[in-house]
């Protein structure tokens, strides 16, 4: 088979999507698609930033009818689009409300208009064809593109549709709290439902209580998409909500006593997915049951010379795994941390050196790092920074970088200071910020 | 509610903002009608969730953000605080 339909086994009238004004059909989604399609601007690339769930998927859809890529970047951070714009120049934006986005030309999502009769047949899409890039963050300060084929995505789809036991036509719902434009909300809240006939609800709740109203304009069986923020902030409201059929966490890993915990309070099996941008999807677990991940179907971790290596039909050359991993003879694999130049906050990925980078590239700045703390008690550990810069303040700098980089990387605090305590090469070793960090923590304790 | 009760509740929810975020700065710096998010104190959806949690805690009143004032209440620390006074359950 060399093509895939662009929705799975929906009939005309089986509900796609959950609007906040009521349901979309599988017929309104078509004729939706359809008649965007024909509004697209001629150009190869598109970022769609569609703030509803459903819109970002009409425009999606469009854009693969018009054999358009959507380019997914990182963060809204407006030098992030600028520098991707600039790297795709013949890109416009497609965008669900009234904004401007600084030097890219926009065209806004208009939906409602007469229904289109349903097709003869759906769409179908070759497999080969390049439907998306995701940008991840490179050691250089440059994205990295990651192109995604239409085989990529649906296989996915297939492959944690099965091992989750998720069958064409079940009557379920997904809610989602994880933004579609990262590539497990793409993978997770977009194709797995589109693929299985489910239906999506097209918001992204943030609070514990936004997630029980959410959860609550669906019916039948219901699929929670999150990631340990918001089950840790469920679970410590104790916010009561309606019955849960299944829980999928990612982008951050899930401690045992979280997950025991999330089981008990949504009385529902909680299953979390380790991927990354570069491979998409690649194991499952269900959390409670061990720290072992299991690949899934079509898809292999193996050797070679230098690292771990996912290999699967559907993509073009093997990637490697960013973290270390240890591999077991049945192919299943524990994961022990990240490698040394990434990390995580809150579920977003970036390259230390790439924010380095970003940080040296502002007016003023002579010398600077950023610094990862020893994890305390907080819902989520975030960076610090070390920064040279005579005659600037730390708001001055932080103000800088807000147009740089995702807010989640912001550091807190920037601490400004004299010289960074490079060695005669010129290095920075880790241990030296790490023992500067600790200087600082101790003279804030002590109130200096 | 009296005028300098409105004033003290106002402080007591800059002090929490400053301890629940760990922010740098002084809890009485923060303007009252200044922005909390975006350009103002800078603050994410991530602080958003952590100060939610915080202010149901502490005052019974759990935030959402389907709610159509949702962006007035962060708007401002004299909104937050007026939101909290017509909310709070304890």
């Amino acid at each position: 088979m060399h093509h895939i339909p662009l929705i799975g086994p929906y009939k005309p009238d089986d509900i796609l999507a959950w609007e906040q004004n009521g349901p979309r059909t599988a017929r309104q989604f078509l004729s939706d698609v359809t008649r965007l399609a024909e509004l697209l601007p001629d150009r190869p690339t598109v970022l769609n930033l569609a703030t509803s769930r459903y819109e970002f998927l009409v425009g999606f859809a469009a854009a693969i009818l018009r054999r358009q890529l959507t380019l997914l970047p990182q963060s809204r951070a407006p030098q992030t689009l600028r520098r991707i714009a600039g790297d795709y120049p013949d890109s416009y934006g497609l965008t669900d409300r009234e904004e401007t986005i600084d030097g890219i030309e926009s065209v806004l999502i208009q939906l409602r208009g007469s229904l289109a009769p349903w097709p003869d047949e759906i769409p179908r899409v070759p497999l080969n064809q390049v439907v998306a890039i995701a940008f991840t963050s490179g050691s250089t300060g440059q994205p990295m593109p990651n192109k995604k084929t239409w085989g990529a995505l649906t296989a996915v789809a297939h492959a944690t549709g099965s091992r989750l036991g998720i069958k064409g036509g079940d009557c379920a719902a997904v809610v989602a709290t994880v933004p579609h434009q990262h590539m497990f909300g793409l993978e997770a809240s977009v194709m797995l439902p589109i693929m299985h006939g489910l239906i999506m609800h097209a918001g992204r709740p943030l609070f514990p209580a936004d997630i029980r109203s959410a959860l609550a304009d669906v019916t039948g069986q219901r699929i929670l998409v999150t990631t340990p923020l918001h089950l840790h902030a469920c679970v410590t409201e104790g916010v009561r909500v309606p019955p849960v059929a299944l829980i999928l966490s990612a982008t951050a890993p899930l401690s045992r006593a979280l997950a025991q915990e999330a089981e008990r309070h949504f009385q529902a099996e909680l299953h979390e997915i380790f991927g990354f941008a570069e491979a998409g999807s690649v194991a499952e677990r269900r959390t409670i049951d061990g720290d072992s991940w299991r690949p899934l179907d079509g898809v292999r971790v193996v050797q070679d010379q230098t690292s771990w290596m996912v290999h699967a039909e559907y993509l073009p050359v093997p990637v490697p795994v960013p973290d270390r991993i240890t591999v077991d003879a049945r192919g299943m694999f524990v994961v022990y941390g990240r490698g040394a130049d990434q990390i995580n906050i809150a579920g977003h990925r970036v390259s230390l050196g790439d924010l380095n980078q970003k940080l040296l590239e502002i007016d003023g700045v002579n010398d600077g790092v950023f610094f990862l703390p020893e994890e305390g008690n907080d819902l989520v550990t975030r960076l610090m920074a070390f920064v040279v810069a005579p005659g600037k303040t730390s708001e001055e700098i932080q103000r800088a970088l807000r147009t740089h980089i995702d807010p989640v990387f912001l550091p807190r605090p920037l601490v400004c200071v004299p010289s960074l305590p490079r060695n005669a090469t010129g290095k920075l070793p880790r241990e030296s910020v790490s023992e500067l960090a600790r200087q600082w923590f101790v003279r804030q304790r002590h109130g200096a | 509610m009296e005028h300098s009760e409105s004033l003290l509740l106002e402080q007591d929810i800059a002090k929490l903002i400053v301890e629940t975020l760990k922010l740098k700065v002084e809890p009485a710096t923060i303007q009252p009608e200044s922005a909390l998010f975006g350009d103002g104190l800078g603050l994410d959806s991530i602080d958003a969730l952590e100060l939610s949690l915080a202010i149901s805690q502490t005052y019974g009143y759990q935030l959402k953000s389907s709610d159509p004032e949702i962006i007035v209440i962060f708007s401002s620390l004299r909104a937050l605080a007026n939101a909290i006074e017509k909310n709070r359950t304890k």
